[in-house]
């Protein structure tokens, strides 16, 4: 079920959180579990089972993993616990995107499976696994409760994209969270603006980036318009999920952690990856890249580490070698900022112009880098990129290119201010004032409340409505 | 913000939201389903039929969804502010394809679709081949320009190539005489809600093919003018979804339309020209011959020539067609989007009868409904 559906607006989530604020406490887990359950289930029927089956592998190793601590049994059951869990992600994920390359090397008749991929897979397989091995760490003990442990798991607002949340993050707040007003308030807001991101701004980019793909009239300014539509539709599509999962999380008392932090005002790559999709590089950087040594071993070690740690990124966003490029393509230039370019971007700190240039380098890194990311196939990534450095037949101008221009203009202009922390700072600068404070009273819910119904009339009149990061 | 003040703020937004949320909720689940949408002119989806299957195969959750879009509560009035939104805030240029340019609405219709054309272009020559090769009257070709024609360019929209078009229809028609209408027209003789022209404003061209087609001196031009009391909101009103104002349905009238008959084939009804109880259906300028019709025939009592003409058209003819009527004896209407060219011999008798075939730019780059 995704958040922007009339379905999950209008019938799951009045009738969830009725339920949920009604019951008693020790009841609210057991029904956001049996509500997560049906959201699961609603878009994945079949693959109810394997997620079902994923968590009980994990509840049930983490709790040998804890009776057999310090001893080398628990090793054996966590090599066990990521057989398991990166053994079904990489066969239902991966099985066909190897089979395809082994096939063409060695021509083994190889079948090809055509799995289609269970939602939220690649995000509660890594929550399982984070578990498991924060248990084998000693970081958290194991959950007893396999109500809760499950709740956990499979709790809706970030089931199927995220953010990734560490059992450790929540352990606590499982068993004893608190309920408010002001919460529900808060999430609601959080949840509202998610929306908006997602169905004002991210599905009108990304109905330009198909207006691009069906196009017959390309035109360089066409390929920029395209690349930096998508860069924009993917930030505000995966952010304002984000939020509305953060939202309703703490609608239901939880605490997620932060997933994006403007991004797109990055000075560095480097710091670009402190700001997007946070929850998932850490969970590489504390999971993988650490424990293989992380900067406390040699230099060309360091450079595998990187390496290895961001080809596993770009391939957890997809089977394909777009996306291996994609990786690699950050884990060189994260590799020259580290290793070759680490006093520019001390310096680019203090210089109005260098500022500039660095910001200008990030915005150009990363929209080639998400021309690469949404490409069907390595030659139609390259192709795109052709066409965005005038490398193609097409003019630098065409009718629709300029009409698309003109039409997205004001889109294209909000997207990148509401990008930064522009608009963010002149809210909280306003309410500062007693004036402010006093008409916020009213006027921020109301604002709200016209979101909302904004966000319901493109929803019912049947608008473009994908979700990205639902692939993943 | 102090403490106060965030408490009022977060007792008044849970309110409000609360409010909006639980209305919208319980009015969606106890309003009864509709079955068609008026502005959209389509039926809407009802409620899926719960199976084990379609739960399995995921069809139900989707089907579910198109239910509750299409059955949600206040629907035009949400959509409506979608548009507003989008054409007010977010500055966007057109809505589901449809723009808007002085009070005219208009679809997008580019770019020019090659196959399409050629798709038509053949279809046409099969009739030529099949039915007028030997032994027709004279054949003619007219392509009636989508409002786009008038209005895409000059203001900045992509525009069909529509030179290309013509040309194509003129060399690949090459048996038929091309009747250009383009300058007989402007934006002011369309409908602002709708695709079609205004049938009041279609004298030059009913001129124009009467001279190129040889009955000029038999059209008297004399008519009055009919209005319909009833307003007239056009296809594009509903697929806009913005607040257009209604228009009213003017149609031209005299001795010679009052006295003719339609027979029509399909239905075996015979009507007068003029159908206005249809000025009250969801598509009031069905009340044009009856609107969409595989083949129908006038017959014209107060004809001083036997002449007939048989029209190969889609809708913008109904509203033409009548004001061809002083030089014919008999006009057929043939819609091959609703019968199959290769039948029909089975309801024409095709003896010497001039041709015209009449089709819009919308139905030439789309026209694989063709058969």
């Amino acid at each position: 079920m995704l958040f922007s559906s009339i379905t999950f607006l209008y019938y799951f989530l009045p009738l969830v959180l009725i339920l949920y604020i009604t019951l008693p406490f020790r009841y609210k887990n057991l029904w956001l579990l049996l509500s997560s359950l049906i959201f699961y289930a609603w878009g994945e029927p079949l693959y109810s089972i394997l997620i079902l089956l994923c968590i009980l592998q994990g509840y049930l190793i983490g709790l040998r993993i804890e009776a057999a601590r310090g001893t080398v049994r628990a090793r054996r059951w966590l090599i066990l616990s990521v057989i398991l869990s990166l053994g079904t992600l990489g066969f239902v994920k991966y099985y066909d995107f190897f089979a395809s390359n082994i096939k063409v090397l060695t021509h083994l008749p190889l079948p090809i499976l055509s799995i289609a991929l269970p939602l939220g897979i690649s995000f509660y397989t890594f929550q399982i696994l984070s578990y498991t091995v924060d248990v084998y760490w000693g970081t958290v003990k194991a959950e007893r409760n396999l109500l809760d442990f499950t709740a956990y798991a499979i709790l809706f607002p970030q089931l199927v994209a995220g953010p990734i949340v560490r059992y450790s993050d929540i352990s606590h707040q499982l068993h004893q969270r608190t309920h408010s007003l002001s919460k529900i308030y808060l999430g609601s807001r959080r949840f509202i603006v998610g929306l908006g991101k997602k169905v004002l701004l991210a599905n009108s980019f990304g109905m330009l980036c198909s207006k691009f793909d069906t196009s017959g009239d390309r035109s360089v300014l066409f390929y920029w318009v395209y690349a930096v539509a998508y860069t924009l539709q993917i930030y505000y599509d995966f952010s304002g999920y984000s939020d509305m999962a953060i939202g309703l999380g703490r609608m239901f008392g939880f605490e997620f952690m932060e997933n994006f932090n403007y991004p797109y005002i990055s000075k560095s790559i480097t710091e670009f990856w402190r700001r997007w999709h946070i929850s998932l590089s850490t969970f590489f950087r504390d999971y993988v890249y650490i424990p293989m040594g992380g900067n406390r071993v040699s230099k060309p070690r360091q450079l595998m580490n990187i390496l290895v740690v961001w080809m596993l990124t770009g391939l957890w966003h997809g089977a394909a070698w777009n996306f291996v490029l994609w990786g690699l393509f950050f884990a060189s230039l994260l590799i020259l900022e580290k290793f070759v370019f680490s006093n520019w971007i001390m310096i680019s700190k203090r210089s109005v112009l260098s500022s500039v240039l660095s910001h200008s380098y990030v915005l150009l890194a990363v929209i080639i880098s998400f021309v690469l990311f949404r490409a069907e196939s390595l030659g139609q990534a390259f192709l795109d990129l052709q066409g965005m450095f005038g490398l193609t037949e097409v003019p630098m101008v065409s009718q629709e290119s300029w009409y698309y221009l003109r039409s997205y203009g004001v889109l294209l202009l909000m997207g990148a201010i509401g990008s930064t922390p522009i608009v963010k700072n002149g809210l909280l600068k306003l309410i500062s004032t007693r004036f402010g404070e006093t008409i916020a009273i009213i006027l921020e819910p109301a604002i709200l409340v016209m979101l909302l119904l904004v966000v319901t009339g493109y929803l019912v009149d049947g608008s473009f409505n994908p979700f990205l990061y639902f692939r993943f | 913000m102090g403490a106060e003040n965030s408490d009022r703020k977060h007792k008044a937004g849970v309110i409000m939201l609360a409010v909006v949320l639980l209305l919208l909720s319980v009015i969606n689940c106890l309003q009864p389903d509709k079955l068609l949408s008026e502005a959209e002119r389509r039926t809407l989806k009802q409620r899926p039929f719960l199976t084990l299957d379609s739960i399995l195969k995921k069809e139900y959750s989707d089907e579910f969804e198109e239910y509750a879009m299409d059955q949600f509560p206040y629907r035009e009035a949400f959509r409506r502010m979608k548009a507003v939104s989008l054409y007010g805030l977010f500055r966007e240029k057109d809505n589901n394809g449809i723009y808007l340019v002085n009070g005219f609405a208009a679809k997008l219709n580019y770019p020019l679709n090659e196959k399409s054309l050629k798709n038509a272009i053949d279809k046409f020559r099969y009739i030529y081949d099949t039915y007028l090769k030997e032994g027709s009257g004279e054949l003619f070709s007219c392509v009636v320009p989508d409002k786009g024609y008038y209005l895409a360019e000059k203001n900045g929209y992509p525009a069909l190539n529509y030179e290309e078009l013509f040309q194509n229809v003129e060399e690949g028609m090459e048996y038929t005489q091309y009747i250009d209408i383009t300058d007989c027209l402007g934006i002011e003789d369309y409908y602002r809600t709708d695709t079609h022209w205004n049938q009041v404003k279609l004298i030059p061209v009913a001129n124009r093919l009467a001279e190129k087609m040889g009955f000029l001196e038999q059209l008297s031009n004399q008519y009055e003018e009919s209005a319909s009391g009833i307003p007239f909101y056009g296809v594009y009103y509903g697929q806009s979804a913005l607040p257009l104002q209604g228009e009213t349905i003017r149609y031209l009238t005299n001795n010679t339309t009052q006295a003719c008959n339609v027979y029509h084939y399909e239905t075996k009804e015979t009507t007068l020209v003029y159908v206005t109880e249809k000025l009250k259906s969801s598509d009031p300028y069905e009340m044009y011959l009856s609107g969409a019709d595989p083949l129908l025939t006038i017959e014209n009592p107060q004809a001083n020539t036997d002449k007939e003409l048989i029209i190969f058209r889609d809708s913008f003819a109904s509203s033409l067609a009548l004001l061809l009527l002083e030089g014919y004896s008999k006009i057929t209407l043939v819609d091959i989007r609703y019968i199959k060219s290769s039948i029909l011999d089975d309801y024409i008798d095709f003896h010497n009868q001039d041709v015209l075939f009449l089709y819009s730019t919308l139905i030439l780059n789309d026209s694989y409904s063709l058969k």
